[in-house]
């Protein structure tokens, strides 16, 4: 009990001046004071208490009558545990020297009055509580009794420290305390102390804690409670509650983000990057059936021609479907020992190419309907071709690639040896200066076209096969190469540094890459698992829209010469249109048009002999 | 943990509609944090702009990243979160950004949680509106003032509507939205972490471990709207270092 009110006086004299500074700073902004401190807290209840005990009796019961409300079930307790008390604590407040009123001046300690002789009066009569706390403890409601007998100032401290365990706490008891002082009965004015304290602590307690009255009984002292949670306040904790934190590191960003540009970027500008505003048609515009497709990876059996007329070889067939008519038309049947293993039109729209099982390499009028001419060279299919101009590459299963100057007589006037395993993907830049392979030995080889001898750039990165293989439009150093089955990955590169510049990891086996001539995006279709289609974004990579494609493995894709609409073959030997760049109405339609109508009027500019 | 719930209400009979409503609760309650994670994630860029996609969510177009890892990380957050909320676990959930460079803790988002469990319920629920505009100090000419809203407000709002409470979010978003107006601008690539303040009887999972309150040093706090359900109140703060 000494050492109770030996901790209470110096508190008396000190927390007057804290109060305003916390008063000023709370009036302004309406921002929430630095972190509070058990001063700011007591301040903060205390101050009701002030004008009570500086007031008299008389002013004292009205002011509490203004307050009516509901009152809990633990305030309704404290109250009547209060009136059981009643009389004798009133009695002994209104004496004048009395030890009430000694306990009073104890408890407010921010009486306006000076303190030296209260602080000795306080120590004076300090042990007055003792007997009553005694007498009081043969009531039945024991917990408020405990706490209020022992209480003097660490009592209140010790509360607040529970409530200090975080700022948010302060409001609440900011509020309560004119709230508690509801469950005052109007005559037991003595008592408001006590009281509140009580009921505060009861309050805390089944906040904080969770707890029943026995844990109330289980603390020791008033003395440990104050200290360990003045101990565990200061280290910023508290003791009921773990501050936990979810361990894992969270994912890095991607790249440094300046804040001043993502602010003042319009809106507009900030939503179409986040969303993806593109309405792309999600079902097949057609489907045309496909019997006999093979069902072979390293294939390359459909093509799309600037004339706007698709080339698809069936086993030993090549069909070509015009699609500005729809009609169908077989164009050639080989002989019974070989089939079709790649078919690719000219740049003009007039020939096709059919590469054979047997490593014959056909070139045939379409218009007329009439072989032009067949090169020899390949001792094993030709799986792969690719135009420019004039030139006809063509890759084996060898590994070796040939150019033809379809023009002469000695046609073969390259070779390009690179591949160790059959070439299944081969695509010119559109200029003609450089030509990308890719072949089962997972290696992408970047030519180029004035020095064949070896390749410029030779990529291993991929892990499986690489097929698709796909030039940007609108950058002519990008390439894009996508891998097989093991590998499942978009990679794409500089061809001038030779520099890996992005990957995309797909989740499957990539069949075939194309950009899309009018937004900045490229399509992927794939095999297992998904048999879909993709449309990423690039350079951001996201993927706009995946497109549940076919039943098996998509395993050929080629766009339309207005770059709208892409047809894809699949092993379920179906040939789907899809309509997913399809562009806004009135937006460039028309010189993509005349690109279209001016090609075919270049129709057949070469002369094959 | 859920089990404990019911343990604490002894009205069994009614138990079965007031603990449907406190589980829906606990799961707005959740999902707003989940939110508030994406939102202070792309407000204080934190990761890139061009990672987040909008969702309409709460009469709002709430951005919310589209990055696998991130998602996946704050799926991962979220699931034990959902636990926490429907056993009345969690006193706080608190957002940490951190600069990555000096490791200073530079920002400090703190949503508050109390339950009105029948125990804390007829206590004067702390309402940050009236307690930041009225002054604790100056009793006498406000009190009747306070004391009647007290009375009043946050007895509890039995009957609020659904749009009631997604109008209140909505505004704690368009505040945190509008809060970067205030807060200084992050400089440095940042990072972030996620704090609970659970109860100390909580069950915690591996991923979870003891920290320290990761506070603001000498930072400057405000306190922003709240919101309140049936059954919780939750109550946004947010501190940050003051610009040198």
């Amino acid at each position: 009990m000494v050492t109770v009110t030996n901790m209470a006086t110096p508190s008396v004299t000190t927390p007057k001046k804290s109060h305003t500074g916390l008063f000023s700073s709370r009036t302004a902004g309406g921002r929430v004071p630095l972190t509070p401190s058990p001063h700011h807290n007591a301040n903060v209840n205390s101050s009701p208490f002030n004008k009570d005990k500086t007031s008299n009796d008389g002013q004292r019961v009205p002011a509490k009558t203004v307050y009516p409300g509901n009152i809990s079930s633990q305030l309704a307790r404290a109250a009547s545990t209060k009136t059981n008390w009643d009389s004798p604590k009133s009695n002994i407040a209104r004496g004048a020297s009395t030890p009430k009123k000694a306990l009073e001046l104890g408890v407010s300690e921010f009486s306006l009055t000076g303190t030296g002789a209260q602080a000795q009066e306080q120590t004076q009569t300090a042990p007055t509580p003792k007997p009553k706390k005694t007498k009081i403890k043969a009531k039945p409601i024991k917990t408020t009794v405990t706490l209020n007998a022992d209480r003097f100032i660490p009592n209140r401290g010790s509360s607040s420290a529970i409530a200090n365990g975080g700022s948010g706490k302060l409001n609440m008891r900011d509020q309560k305390r004119p709230k508690s002082r509801n469950g005052e009965s109007s005559n037991s004015t003595a008592l408001v102390t006590p009281a509140d304290d009580a009921t505060e602590q009861l309050e805390f307690d089944s906040l904080l804690l969770d707890d029943d009255e026995a844990e109330t009984y289980a603390r020791p002292s008033p003395n440990t409670v104050a200290y360990q949670d003045s101990l565990a306040n200061a280290c910023g904790m508290n003791v009921n509650t773990r501050i936990l934190q979810f361990k894992p590191a969270p994912p890095e960003s991607s790249k440094p983000i300046d804040l001043r540009q993502q602010y003042n970027r319009p809106l507009k500008a900030a939503n179409s990057s986040a969303q993806f505003r593109r309405r792309v048609a999600t079902a097949p515009e057609r489907v045309l059936d496909a019997p006999g497709l093979i069902d072979d990876y390293y294939l390359n059996l459909l093509d799309w021609s600037s004339g706007n007329q698709v080339a698809i070889g069936l086993e030993r067939n090549v069909y070509v479907w015009s699609a500005d008519e729809g009609s169908v038309n077989c164009l050639l049947e080989t002989s019974p020992d070989t089939y079709v293993s790649s078919v690719k039109w000219s740049g003009d729209g007039a020939y096709v190419g059919v590469g054979l099982g047997t490593g014959e390499v056909q070139i045939w009028d379409v218009a007329e309907g009439i072989k032009i001419r067949s090169m020899f060279g390949h001792d094993s299919r030709v799986g792969v071709m690719g135009w420019s101009k004039h030139l006809l590459s063509t890759g084996a299963r060898s590994g070796l690639v040939f150019n033809h100057d379809v023009r002469i007589a000695e046609h073969k006037v390259a070779e390009l040896v690179s591949h160790t395993s059959e070439v299944c993907g081969l695509e010119w830049r559109s200029d003609g200066a450089q030509l990308a392979t890719g072949g089962n030995d997972n290696l992408v080889s970047i030519w180029d076209a004035r020095s064949l001898a070896v390749p410029k750039f030779t990529k291993t990165n991929h892990k499986a096969a690489v097929k698709a293989l796909a030039w940007c439009p609108w950058n002519i150093n990008l390439l894009a190469t996508g891998g097989g089955a093991y590998d499942r990955h978009i990679h794409f590169w500089n061809t001038t540094s030779g520099a890996r510049v992005n990957s995309i990891d797909t989740g499957s086996q990539v069949t075939s890459l194309r950009w899309s001539p009018h937004y900045r995006e490229i399509v992927s279709s794939s095999g297992y698992p998904d048999n879909s289609l993709s449309i990423w974004s690039y350079p951001t990579l996201v993927r706009n829209v995946e497109i549940p494609a076919h039943e098996s493995r998509v395993l050929h894709s080629c766009l339309s010469p207005d770059g709208q609409m892409l047809a894809t073959a699949a092993a379920d030997e179906s040939l789907k249109f899809w309509k997913i760049f399809e562009k806004k109405a009135g937006s460039g339609a028309g010189i993509s048009g005349a690109g279209t109508s001016s090609k075919a009027t270049m129709a057949k500019q070469m002369t094959i002999r | 943990m859920s089990s404990k719930a019911p343990e604490k209400e002894k009205d069994k009979d009614k138990s079965k509609v007031h603990r449907l409503s406190l589980k829906g609760s606990a799961k707005l309650v959740a999902e707003f944090f989940q939110y508030s994670i994406h939102t202070i994630l792309f407000q204080r860029g934190v990761y890139p702009a061009e990672d987040f996609t909008t969702v309409k969510k709460y009469g709002l177009n709430m951005l919310v990243s589209a990055d696998d890892q991130v998602r996946a990380y704050i799926k991962k957050i979220m699931s034990q979160l959902d636990k926490w909320m429907v056993g009345g676990k969690i006193s706080k959930l608190v957002i940490v950004i951190t600069d990555k460079d000096t490791g200073e803790h530079v920002e400090r988002w703190q949503f508050d949680v109390q339950i009105f469990s029948k125990a804390a319920q007829p206590k004067a629920k702390s309402q940050p509106a009236s307690s930041t505009t009225d002054d604790n100090q100056n009793q006498s000419p406000n009190e009747n003032a306070a004391a009647s809203t007290t009375a009043s407000t946050p007895a509890p709002p039995l009957d609020k509507t659904e749009a009631e409470i997604q109008a209140e979010i909505a505004a704690i978003f368009r505040q945190i939205t509008a809060s970067v107006t205030f807060l200084p601008q992050l400089s440095g690539d940042c990072t972030f972490n996620v704090l609970v303040y659970a109860d100390a009887d909580s069950d915690v999972p591996v991923e979870w471990g003891d920290s320290d309150a990761k506070e603001i040093a000498n930072g400057e706090r405000v306190q922003l709207r709240g919101f309140s359900t049936t059954n919780h109140r939750v109550d946004t703060l947010v501190s940050y270092r003051l610009a040198d």
